[in-house]
């Protein structure tokens, strides 16, 4: 018999890209006008247009194990010059999102998190959770002003204390730090099955592998860094406007996560010893300051990412996605209620302060606990796929010295 | 006509700065005796109004020296009862002299095609229509399919009674086999309910048409007008079949008992049936037959149960829900192969063209259709799906299930179980590729019932069938791009699968332009005028028998068969089969043949009227014959992009080449003319030519005469053909001038003088 792959397109795997935002995939005829004018593209694989035929065909096991796939950032470049109007990138937007499907741990939670129907769910679960720990706690009621001036949202989950922990503290830990641990196992699990499909793809029977300091060094850290400058997405064509969105969004996540950390160790370290620390930070410590900046660029960088989004759907015609939306719903929601929490609660409205804060705490429980199946997922899928990128050009996959020489 | 002859010169459009007009008027009532007139711009309603003077005063001939005769037609139209003549100053001497030009040479030009005008104008007579004694307009439109139907619809519908002849036992061809139709309207996305039904209906409730089904044509005989068509039932011989041809020789063969009469049994070409019906002209719709396509081994048609061909797949998705030939399971997955493959590699199959790519996509459809979950694969290297039909493709390439792949297929394999392996490579997903199947369906092309067969049956002397199909492989067509519809028969128009591989749409086109043709054709022959390309020309080839020789070279060489033999063995003119192209006058070695406004006389006197200096050997003189269809319109252009042409040279444009006289040769050289290039049309297998053989016939001719020559003692040089296209304007002058270099390289003619 011929030699050959084996095909079989996977019908249900066509469906699902096409209702993600790939529902102009069939279109391309493989003129590679993409492959032309992508920054990723090289000689030996056109990218896009190789990727294109794949979802065409319904080879999701080609795609899913493609880092190609991760390492496009949806420049748009391709969806401007295609002449056929197949959107490349918004079919490339659809792939990863079936790819975070795909590897998503566990699997039912990740197939609920990829399918807008089921957002009253996604949404219900942290209500439900927060809230009843809300009841549960006694701290089910709304606070005086002059109470909310001094402890601010200190006594949410009640002002009952523990010899060594806010009572308040305790219950914050309570609710993150599994759905935090939960995430990051889950991302791990992902990231794991993704780098064994794409080794599996380009060196499946290498006896070689990098040590650990050689994977951090040498692949993880420069592309880290690389993420740090944008140094890619400088290089886009068509939505050169993005960067201006999505780095002070990168920028004030990492500051935010500094002010977290802060608000962690002076709270539910070194409050156990000077309970003095528990209440709010003042508005005149630094890291108070770095947050209150923080919180603007990222109010800031969301407007921009939400306009050029809108206008990408309006003038490019891409597609008006859950995968899109929901995260910048999610970031958006966490920015406008963390930051207007704050505000309410020092005009003295502790209604509206809880209100706000309550939303607050199950928007950042989203966000997180779901990051792993939404488009956030990228974060670490294609951190990991940069990584991936130098480990295929390195040595290990491309021995320099082979048997002949 | 007693001729009162007057010419008149142009002094516009630069004619009157670049000549001494005086001087050139002097030639023409001096050397030539015809008074003559000049005006600064003859084309104008002045300059006319002076010509119409003249003509109230007697005048009915006119010699105009101006532009070219391809420009100001109906300017210089005096009539029908007129002569009007033109001598081309401006293009062929004043537009084309160049700027160095020496104002003697392009004196001589000028004066050179005066005398050849005034003398065509003294040999030029006016031409009576032809009339046949009767005529019959009945249509005969061959074949009953979507093609045969609709023109016999459109046809009728114009008010001509129309016969259908269908072979088979009901009317609708191939496409009442079809379980849907391509998209032929708006918005070109959706199959379409077969319409053949409709379409059978109007025409069985149609006045105007008669239909005959399970009924072949035995024999036409006759000519366009009045045609003499024989029945017979399908299947059935008759001794009305039409007869083989039989050549001089190979009757000489039979007579001698040497060699078997074809014909045996079957009645004379020439002999005419009193049961036969008349008809006016025909339509030839009669389809096309698919390919065989079981050649392929690596594929497996034939052998293997569930490879088919898309037309054995159509019958089967006609007839409900597909399922595999081998066991009847409803299927899954198709691939539809569109070319074969394995060392053919980039070629397709045999036939296929647009049309076997749409189907597959359609097939496609059909796949889906019938199961939502099932997957059909196109395999192709061609994916042809021109015009409208490119929005079909975009629906298609846009199902779910339906892949698609340039590929080259190196088998196909029966794994057991009745399910198939398709195997291929050089695939878009760049990798080879593996493929499980229910079936396998191969693109077998439309193939034209005129491939195999002369379907038309003619009795006419050069045999039943449309000559040199081979050009054309095998489709019935005589020019593809400049004349659509018409074939190498005057009088009878092709449409449809036997002229093109054609879609429904493309048919309907079709039908309805060679139903215009049938019309076109009656109405000519009724006028008296020829029918095409020559489209109301009034003159026909006239012979004086008495002097013939029954060579039969005319009967040969006709392009398209206007001549049989009578009883004596005499060419037997049929007026209304000729084409006006004048093949038969050149062939003529008897020069008997000729039309009341061109013939050996006429043009053999424009030759001798150029004046040949014998005493300068730098005043060369060179014939060129111009065909008047696509030469002669390059050697205006050029002159319009003021290229400069050689001026030694003299232009005499001729109906084509074929009409050629070799007597035109022996008349330039001997009046001591050095050399003569004919300029025609390419000849070949892409052909040019309006008359199909004419400058393929000069080429031969002028290889004979090649020979003369030699034994003459003049060098064979001397006498060439080019082939020249109607966009070659920027390339003729080099052409004439390369030919001019070789005869200056050659010499002075050695008979110069005597």
């Amino acid at each position: 018999m011929a030699e050959g792959v084996r095909v079989e397109p996977d019908l249900n795997f066509i469906k699902f890209l096409k209702k993600a935002g790939g529902d102009s995939m069939k279109k391309c005829f493989q003129c590679a006008t993409c492959s032309v004018v992508c920054p990723l593209s090289s000689d030996n694989k056109p990218f896009p247009r190789k990727e294109m035929i794949w979802a065409q065909w319904g080879l999701k096991d080609k795609l899913v194990a493609d880092p190609d796939i991760m390492l496009c950032h949806q420049c748009g470049d391709c969806t401007a010059y295609c002449p056929r109007g197949a959107k490349p990138g918004d079919v490339l937007g659809a792939i990863r999102a079936y790819a975070y499907t795909h590897y998503g741990f566990p699997s039912g939670l990740a197939k609920l998190a990829s399918n807008g129907r089921n957002l009253p769910i996604l949404i219900l679960l942290p209500v439900i959770i927060i809230g009843l720990l809300w009841l549960i706690s006694g701290g089910a009621h709304i606070p005086d002003a002059e109470t909310m001036r001094t402890v601010g949202f200190g006594h949410f989950f009640g002002h009952w204390e523990f010899p060594w922990l806010a009572k308040n503290v305790a219950f914050i830990d309570a609710i993150f730090l599994p759905a935090v641990a939960f995430s990051v196992f889950a991302a791990y699990k992902g990231v794991k099955s993704m780098w064994d499909a794409m080794v599996e793809q380009v060196a499946p029977e290498s006896d070689f592998r990098p040590s650990a300091r050689q994977f951090l060094v040498d692949y993880l850290y420069p592309s880290v860094v690389e993420i740090l400058t944008h140094k890619r997405f400088n290089e886009c064509g068509a939505n050169k406007d993005r960067v201006k969105g999505h780095l002070p969004l990168l920028l004030s996540f990492i500051a935010l996560f500094a002010v977290t950390n802060y608000g962690f160790i002076r709270k539910d370290i070194i409050g156990i010893f000077n309970p003095a620390m528990h209440g709010p930070i003042p508005l005149y410590d630094p890291f108070k300051i770095l947050a209150n900046v923080a919180a603007v660029a990222l109010l800031v960088g969301m407007a921009i990412i939400w306009a050029n989004r809108s206008r990408l759907e309006e003038e490019q015609g891409a597609g008006r996605t859950f995968y899109d939306w929901f995260l910048i719903g999610e970031i958006v929601t966490v920015g406008v209620t963390g930051f207007g929490a704050e505000i309410v609660r020092l005009l003295g409205i502790p209604s509206l302060a809880y209100f706000l804060y309550f939303i607050h705490l199950v928007s950042v429980f989203m966000l997180f606990f779901y990051m792993p199946y939404t488009k956030f997922a990228h974060m670490v899928y294609r951190t990991f796929a940069m990584a991936f990128e130098r480990f295929r050009d390195s040595n290990f996959v491309n021995p320099a010295v082979t048997d002949d020489e | 006509m007693d001729k009162n002859i007057r010419a008149y010169i142009c002094t516009g459009c630069g004619i009157g700065e670049a000549l001494d007009i005086e001087a050139l008027s002097e030639v023409v009532s001096g050397e030539m005796s015809t008074e003559c007139k000049t005006h600064e711009a003859l084309c104008s309603a002045a300059g006319r109004a002076m010509i119409d003077g003249d003509i109230n005063e007697g005048v009915n001939t006119v010699v105009i020296g101006a532009c070219s005769p391809r420009v100001m037609q109906d300017e210089f139209n005096f009539g029908d009862d007129k002569i009007s003549v033109r001598a081309n100053l401006r293009e062929n001497v004043v537009w084309c002299a160049g700027e160095d030009a020496d104002a003697e040479y392009v004196q001589e030009q000028a004066a050179d095609y005066m005398r050849m005008a005034c003398t065509q104008a003294d040999k030029t007579e006016l031409p009576e229509a032809f009339q046949l004694e009767s005529i019959n307009k009945r249509i005969l439109v061959m074949g009953g399919g979507i093609a045969g139907l609709t023109a016999a619809l459109e046809a009728a519908d114009a008010g001509y009674e129309v016969e259908i002849v269908e072979k088979s036992d009901a009317l609708g061809g191939k496409a009442v086999n079809w379980r849907k139709q391509l998209p032929t309207r708006a918005p070109w996305n959706d199959l379409e309910e077969p319409s053949i039904g409709d379409l059978i209906k109007q025409v069985e409730s149609h006045s105007n048409i008669v239909v005959k089904t399970g009924t072949e044509v035995a024999r036409i005989s006759g000519e366009p007008g009045e045609y003499l068509a024989t029945f017979k039932a399908s299947g059935t011989k008759s001794e009305w079949d039409a007869p083989a041809k039989v050549g001089v020789d190979e009757q000489d063969l039979i007579d001698k008992g040497e060699m078997e009469d074809p014909n045996a049994g079957l009645q004379h070409y020439m002999a005419a049936n009193e049961a036969g019906e008349k008809f006016g002209s025909v339509v030839l719709a009669t389809g096309w037959i698919p390919a065989d396509v079981s050649g392929y081994e690596h594929l497996g048609h034939g052998k293997i149960a569930n490879v088919v061909t898309n037309a054995q797949f159509e019958a089967m998705a006609s007839k409900g829900k597909i399922t595999r030939p081998s066991d009847g399971k409803p299927v899954e997955s198709v691939a539809f192969i569109q070319s074969p493959g394995g060392e053919e590699d980039d070629k397709d199959f045999p036939y296929c063209n647009s049309v076997t790519s749409l189907v597959a996509l359609k097939q496609a459809m059909f796949v889906r259709e019938d199961n939502p979950e099932a997957k059909a694969y196109v395999l192709y290297q061609h994916m042809r799906t021109p015009g409208q039909m490119e929005l079909f493709y975009k629906t298609a390439q846009n199902d779910d299930g339906i892949f698609l792949t340039k590929a080259t297929v190196t088998g196909v394999e029966d794994k057991g179980d009745g399910s198939l392996m398709v195997a291929a490579r050089n695939t878009l997903l760049n990798e080879d590729l593996l493929l499980d199947v229910d079936m396998v369906v191969l693109a077998a092309g439309m193939v034209p019932t005129t491939h195999d067969e002369a379907t038309i049956n003619l009795a006419y002397r050069q045999g039943p069938a449309f000559l040199d199909l081979e050009l054309f492989d095998g489709y019935a067509d005589s020019n593809f791009i400049c004349f659509p519809y018409e074939t190498r028969r005057t009088g009878v128009y092709a449409c449809g699968g036997v002229r093109k591989a054609t879609t429904m749409e493309e048919t309907v086109d079709d039908a309805t332009g060679a139903a215009l043709k049938a019309i076109q054709c009656i109405e000519s022959v009724d006028r008296g005028v020829a029918v095409h390309p020559r489209s109301g020309d009034k003159t026909y080839p006239e012979f004086f028998f008495q002097r013939c020789t029954q060579c039969k070279r005319c009967t040969e060489e006709c392009p398209f068969g206007a001549l049989d033999d009578d009883e004596k063995g005499t060419p037997k003119p049929n007026y209304t089969r000729c084409r006006r192209c004048g093949t038969c006058m050149g062939a003529c070695p008897e020069r008997i043949i000729g039309f009341k406004d061109y013939n050996v006389d006429m043009i053999g006197s424009m030759i001798k009227a150029i004046e040949v200096p014998d005493d300068d050997d730098d005043k060369l003189r060179i014939l060129a014959l111009v065909c008047e269809n696509d030469a002669y319109p390059a050697l205006d252009m050029a002159a319009m992009r003021r290229h400069k042409l050689n001026n030694l040279v003299r232009f005499i444009s001729v109906r084509c080449l074929g009409s050629v006289n070799m007597v035109w040769i022996k008349d330039a050289l001997s009046s001591g003319m050095d050399g003569v290039v004919l300029l025609g049309c390419k000849f070949g297998d892409d052909y040019q030519c309006h008359f199909v053989k004419g400058s393929e016939l000069a080429d031969r001719r002028m290889e004979n005469i090649g020979e003369t020559l030699g034994s003459l003692g003049l060098e064979p040089e001397r006498v060439a053909v080019r082939q020249v296209a109607i966009t070659d304007y920027d390339t003729i002058p080099e052409v004439i001038n390369e030919f001019v270099e070789e005869i200056i390289e050659l010499g002075p003619n050695p008979f110069k003088g005597f």
